[in-house]
Formats: C-alpha cells, structure tokens, sequence
C-alpha cells in the first residue's frame, strides 16, 4: 500500500468555531508537502486529528489507509512534531527519547541514533528545560524519527530557528523526502516554505483553498505578466494599451503588462521607437503567489459565510 | 498586482523532479526498525522510565519516606499510659459459698441469666478463699460468648457457645479442676481441665454472679470522653448440689460482694442488691443472685488490654507522608496535560485506557515499595520510644510482624499510600490542573477528618470518618476501640472505592475528550 496522509471531508468544531470545514486532500510519498494558511486556519487542528489526538466532528483522516488510532506500534508509522515544548523541563532529553521508545517496544540504540541524526548527542543528558528553542525542535525532530517512520508530520518546525537551524532543516525535510518518506509540514509563513516544499495544500478558515504543485503554483501566477523599465512610460502604456494588453504602473519608470507576451511588446516598443531599458517575464515569489491564490479563495468563496475573508483582511 | 521581486521561484521548479520519483503503487518508505512491539509490558517500561526520570517524582517518593519516618519519634513520644501501674486483675462479684475439704464436686443449673452485657458471668466456682486475689476456677456461662472455664487470672478455656439455661459441674481433684457443661444434667461435656496450683485444702466453692461495667462514650466538640457504667448482673440457679468425696458437715450457704483489683478504681458495687446478706437457708434452690463486677486478667478476654492502639500510633506518621503521596499522583497525570505531552503519550499509544491503567500500575507500585519502607522503619522506629512511655506488657503486649493483624497494618499503611496515589492520579487526569487536584484530594482527606472531630454526635463523626478517603487508614487498626468508625478492610474498601471510580470517570474522560 502506498503510504499517504489521506483526509477526506474532515470536520471539526469547537463551540461556535468552524475550525476544519469538509477539508479532503492526499499528500503523498516522496515530496515535501507544505501546509498553509494563516495563524488559526485549522492545520493544527488538522494533524491533531490525523494523530487522533482529537476527534473530528466529521470524515476520516487515514494513514497509509488507517485511522491513527488503530495502529499499534505508531512511532514506527507516524513520526510527528506537534509542539516543541512539549517535554518537561526536568527530564533529560535521552530519557525523553527513551520512555517513547519503550511505548513502542523501540530498541535503545535507536535512541542514540536519533540524537546523533539531530546533533543533540553532546545534550543527550541535559535536561529539556534547559534547552533553546532550537535544542527543543531538534528534540522534537528527533522523537519523531525515533520510530525511523514513513509518514512525518511537522508542526511549525522553522519557528524559532536560527538561520543555520532553517538550513539544516530543509536539507532534512529535502532527505527524508528524497528517501521515498511522506514529510507533511505547516507553516503559517510561506516564505519559510520556499526552497523546501515540492506540494503545497493552501487552508483559511478550516476549508482547502489549493492543492497544487510548488511548480504550477507560480506558473499561474507568473503568466502572462511581463515587467517592463521605461522612461517613456505614458507613451508606452498607451502603445500597449491599444493593443489589447492590460497595464499598470508600478513605480515611475515601471509597468507591469499582461495579455501580451514578451516578444510581442519588444516589437511593438521598437516600432514606436520607444527606449526600454529592461523587458522581461516575471517570476512570481511563492509568497507572492501565494497572496494572489488567496485572494482569489475570497472572491470565489461561497456566499454561505459572509464573514468568511480571513485571507482578505490579510492579503 | 505582484511585485518582481521573487527569484526562488527558479529554484522551487527545479525542485518538481521529486514529484514524479514515487507514486502510487511504487514501494514506499518501510521502517528499519524491526521487532517493534506495544504489549502491556512496554507501557508499563515507559511509565516508569518518565516517572523515574523526573526530579519531582523522585524527591516525593523520597519525602513519602522521610516524612513518615521523622514525624514517627515525636507522634509515639506524644501519648503515654501508666496502665501497667493498675492493678493486673479484678475480682469483682457476688459468691453464695461455703467451704468444702478436699475434693468433690458442685453442680448447679443456671436456669436463666440477665444479658446485663456480654461478659457477664453466671456459674460455678471454687477459690482458695474469699480474699480477692486470691486463686480460683470456675465454669460460667456469659450472654454472648458461650460456656467458659476460667481459671486465676490469666487463663480462659472457651466451651461451646451456648448460654442459660445450662447445667454446670465443677469437680476438685486435688490441683486439678475439671469444668463440663450439659443441656440435661445426664449427659456432660467436658471444657476443660484448668491446674490451680495454690489451692488450699478446704477452699470455698458454689454459686457466682458478675457483669463487667459497660464503656460508655461521649462525644464533645473536639474530642471524646469514655466512662464505665456499672451494669448489674442477675442469674438463678437450682438443683444446686455438693458431693464432697470426703463425708463432711456443710455449713451452708452465705452471700459475699467480693471487691478487689482494678474493679476498686471504678464504681464500687454499692447498690447492688443484697439478696439476704449471711446465711441462706439451705436447700438446692432456687437462688437468685446479683453481682457486678468482673472476674478477670491479663489474658481473659472480658479484661481490657491498655486503650491505645499502639500500632496505629507507630504508624501514624503516614498521616504526613500522604501529602507527597497525593503530590506526586497528581503530578504524575496533570504535569502531562500542563506541557502538553499527553499528545506525545497518546500519540506513542492510542490506546488510552492502556496507558491510565500502566500509569495506575506504575504509580501504585512505586508508592507501595516506598510506603512499605517508610511504614516498616516508622514501625521499628517507634517500638522504643512507645516502651519508653510505658506501653509495655502486659497492659500492652510488644507488636511483632508474625502477628497477623500487626503485619496487616504495616503492608496496609503501603496499601493504603498506593491506592491514595492511583486516587490521586485519576484526579489529575479528570482536572488536568496540578494545583486544583492536590487542593481536592488534600482536602478530601483533611477537612472531614477536622469536621469529625468538631462535631459533638459520635454518631455524624463516625459516618465521617467511614465516608472520607481516610477510613482507608483503619487498615492499620490492631484491636476494637470505640472510637473506630469502620473495619479494616471495610475502610480500605472506602478508599478503594474511591480510587475505582476516579479511575473509571478518568479513563471514561480520556477517552472521549480531545487530548
């Protein structure tokens, strides 16, 4: 069987609060899945259910095809990072490791690898309150391939590193991925996201508002739009204009052109004998990407919930 | 519209390759951990390994003992008794005798006797003489504890459990005296033999009546007050008669109130009724008699032992050490939920009525080894001082473990401590808060025990005392008092009580609320 992280028409509610609303999708093996929506969404929510840590109100949410809650030895299944400071603050990070791996009938070497993998050994016998933020998502990356698992489950993992810990941190999504693993992460930041995730599943409000690829992602985005640096920038609007382009000004000497490609507006440009001093396609960033997807997840969003534009106010 | 600003958009693409390394179908990741297991055993490994591996728990294991053991001194130097110093018997009651030389033998039917109170005792007797103290035998029948013979102080051959009316025969044989019961006065039964060593040649044989004065208790505001109460006691006898094996006169009868040992410190005999002080007139009866009072040592049951129970007060410094108890249940639950790592326990095992039972388990056990420790030196530790303060035999026989109500007390205070602690630990999994459950289970153990012991009706105080969590403590009661509210296992059965259901509503809770 192929191991995913399967959601299907997944509820929750907390009194009043719609947290997850009829949330379906599938991540798959072999990619860094990232997972986003802004702080309140519903992704902790989300993977707290997938641990059957909390019980949805409605839908399922499976593991390599099975709730959670029936698997027996699940370190071995799920490796997941839920909230770094969750140790307590007198217990040593080994013994930390070490009652997990005995849950699960884990060997205790394996304990030793896994503090090794995280660069932790020299804190092994440190007590977790003593660790920064750092040492503890390290401890927390470490519980969670302790059961050297093939689905990984990380909540938040950048918060709070360092420049170095980011570094480290997507090169491990990157070789867990690479080694054919399921590496579901959250993020409420896509920037944080960019250079690691292969997938991303977009969230606001508990609903799905895209699941794509990284690469498709920014190609829509990017299409058609072409950026263009000219002293002449009233002549050369209006040049494009009456050929169907749509323009804007972005700054004094900058237009942004769509509907027309590239070459296109060179010609048109040269034949007016108008002086441009950069023409080229743009490459939208995923965070820019990210705010269009969410943007348009407002404006189509279904009039049941006219309150509904968390997304809005923040895009 | 988008800024061009982004440039890791390049890179982002160059990245889709992975997207089509592995698909459905394809074999995926598989754990290199082999022989990975989730049976009861490991849980139970995992428990301990987090119970072991925090300084919290440790120190109140550690102060489970420490505060048991050090209170222990100054708790058994606080109470004394100068029982020893009373007298050892009591020789207290009505005798209609008269002398007879050598051996022979009376017998009498004690057609009926007054329930004056369930020693009382209605029979026969011989005794040296009518100076009190001095040594005897004597069969008797009592309301509640059947057919006795009882011998100088100090000896009690039980017969069968049946009471008035009742033929009773008592027969001399030099030093040897032989009691035997009969339903019809044909066919006798045989007691016992009792050897009365002292015995004079002529001594004083017949008819005797007694009833040990009745412990009445009176509760006030803030502690208890205990009083004897005289109690009278009326038997008839008939077909009386004497068969010396020597041919001899018999001078007849005469009525004596004997007044002698312990008795003279309580309520003196006065109003009992003189049936016709001196001589009766002869005859085999009917004769009434009253008498109170009691025949009794060390050694007869009806005679009281010193009141204090001097194991409890050996082990009464659990009453401090209870607290790191109670502390270190609630911590071993409601720390979880403060960091959150109950998500981590119960992501490890889904399974949760598993894990609150392997916590239970752990838990419980680590407190029965440190509150067996701690009760066993709390036992050792006292003995000393308590015979230093005149508990001594043999008002107060030395308590030893081969005793089995003794050795019930000192593994029943570990007992005690571990099921408190699963009390404990179901009360921080159903609040979740450390301070609000050790609030809970301290004052459910203190504050009825303060109420009862403000509460001026021994009645409201003992149904307090039967309901709290605390009647589990009567598990180290060693002797009846008046003042003990419930049994021992009827009170450990309390606690239990208490912990089973906590344990039920906290595993009903953790299993159907969010973690």
């Amino acid at each position: 069987m192929a191991t995913t992280i399967e959601v299907r028409d997944l509820r929750k509610r907390y009194g009043r609060t719609l947290a997850v609303d009829r949330l379906s999708f599938t991540v798959a093996a072999g990619r860094v899945t990232g997972f986003v929506g802004p702080n309140g969404a519903g992704k902790s929510t989300t993977m707290r259910m997938i641990l059957g840590l909390d019980a949805p109100d409605g839908g399922a949410a499976l593991v390599g095809g099975r709730r959670y809650a029936t698997l027996r030895t699940p370190l071995c299944e799920v490796g997941a990072l839920l909230d770094a400071g969750a140790i307590h603050p007198s217990r040593r990070a080994r013994d930390h490791l070490l009652w997990m791996a005995h849950s699960n009938g884990i060997p205790r070497r394996r304990v030793d690898t896994v503090l090794a993998m995280v660069g932790l050994e020299s804190a092994a016998r440190r007590r977790g309150g003593g660790f920064s933020l750092g040492m503890r998502q390290r401890l927390g990356i470490a519980a969670a391939l302790l059961g050297d698992p093939p689905v990984l489950m990380f909540d938040e993992p950048v918060n709070g590193l360092d420049p170095e810990g980011i570094h480290w941190m997507r090169g491990l999504l990157r070789r867990l991925a690479d080694e054919g693993r399921v590496v579901f992460v959250s993020s409420h930041l896509m920037s944080e996201l960019e250079g690691s995730a292969d997938h991303l599943i977009v969230i606001g409000r508990g609903r799905l508002i895209a699941d794509t690829s990284v690469a498709q992602l920014l190609a829509a985005a990017s299409q058609d739009l072409v950026v263009l640096r000219t002293v002449q920038r009233s002549e050369a609007m209006t040049a494009l204009a009456s050929h169907g382009a749509t323009v804007a000004a972005i700054n004094r000497d900058t237009v942004t052109v769509r509907g027309l490609p590239a070459d296109r507006i060179a010609a048109l440009l040269t034949e007016r004998q108008l002086r441009f001093t950069e023409l080229a396609p743009h490459r939208a960033s995923l965070e820019e990407a990210y705010m269009d997807l969410t943007r348009d997840a407002v404006e189509f969003s279904t009039p049941d919930t006219p309150d509904a534009s968390p997304v809005a106010t923040e895009a | 519209m988008s800024q061009p600003t982004g440039r890791t958009g390049v890179e982002q693409t160059d990245r889709t390759g992975a997207d089509q390394t592995f698909r459905d179908g394809q074999p995926s990741y598989r754990t290199t951990v082999r022989n990975a297991r989730d049976g009861f055993g490991h849980l139970l490994g995992a428990e301990w390994t987090k119970l072991r591996s925090v300084r919290s728990s440790v120190w109140c294991l550690l102060a489970t003992v420490l505060l048991t053991v050090l209170i222990t001194p100054l708790i058994s130097a606080s109470s004394s008794t100068n029982a020893n110093e009373a007298p050892h018997f009591t020789d207290q009651f009505t005798f209609v005798h008269q002398p007879m030389a050598g051996d022979g033998t009376v017998v009498a039917r004690v057609s009926s006797q007054l329930n004056s109170q369930e020693w009382a005792r209605a029979g026969l007797m011989i005794k040296q003489n009518t100076t009190a103290g001095s040594p005897y035998a004597a069969i008797m029948v009592t309301p509640r504890h059947g057919v006795r013979l009882q011998a100088n102080f100090n000896t009690d051959i039980p017969g069968p459990d049946l009471g008035a009316p009742r033929w009773l025969r008592l027969t001399r044989s030099g030093a040897v005296i032989t009691g035997s019961e009969s339903t019809d006065g044909t066919t006798w039964h045989p007691v016992g033999t009792v050897r009365v060593g002292a015995l004079a040649p002529t001594a004083e044989i017949g008819m005797f009546v007694a009833s040990p004065p009745v412990l009445r208790v009176t509760k006030t505001s803030g502690g208890s007050s205990t009083s004897l109460v005289l109690s009278l006691g009326a038997a008839t006898f008939d077909r009386v008669t004497i068969q010396p094996n020597a041919p001899q006169q018999l001078p007849g009868w005469s009525e004596l109130m004997l007044n002698g040992g312990a008795g003279t410190k309580g309520a003196p005999p006065a109003n009992v009724p003189s049936d016709g002080d001196g001589p009766f007139t002869a005859g085999d009866g009917p004769f009434t008699v009253h008498g109170a009072g009691d025949v009794a040592g060390y050694g007869i049951p009806s005679f009281p032992l010193g009141d204090d129970d001097i194991v409890v007060n050996s082990l009464s410094g659990v009453q401090l050490g209870l607290l790191a108890v109670i502390a270190l249940g609630v911590l071993f639950a409601a720390g979880e939920y403060k960091t959150g790592m109950i998500r981590t326990t119960f992501a490890a095992t889904p399974r949760r009525r598993r894990v609150l039972g392997a916590k239970a388990i752990v838990v419980g056990v680590a407190v029965f080894v440190a509150g067996l420790v701690a009760s066993l030196i709390a036992f050792y530790v006292a003995q000393p001082v308590l015979r230093r303060h005149g508990y001594q035999p043999p008002a107060y026989p030395h308590p030893t473990l081969a005793d089995g109500t003794v050795l019930r007390a000192v593994i029943g205070t570990a007992l005690f401590l571990a099921v408190l602690a699963v009390f404990s630990l179901s009360v921080g999994v159903i609040l979740k808060r450390s301070a609000r459950a050790i609030a809970l289970v301290v004052g459910l153990v203190l504050v009825p025990q303060i109420v009862a012991s403000l509460v001026p009706s021994l009645g409201v105080a003992n149904w307090i005392n039967r309901l709290t969590p605390t009647a589990g403590l009567a598990i180290q009661h060693t002797r009846p008092r008046f003042d003990y509210a419930i049994a021992p296992w009827g009170g450990f059965a309390v606690l239990c009580g208490y912990a089973g259901v906590a344990l039920v509503v906290a595993i009903w809770l953790v299993r159907r609320r969010d973690a």
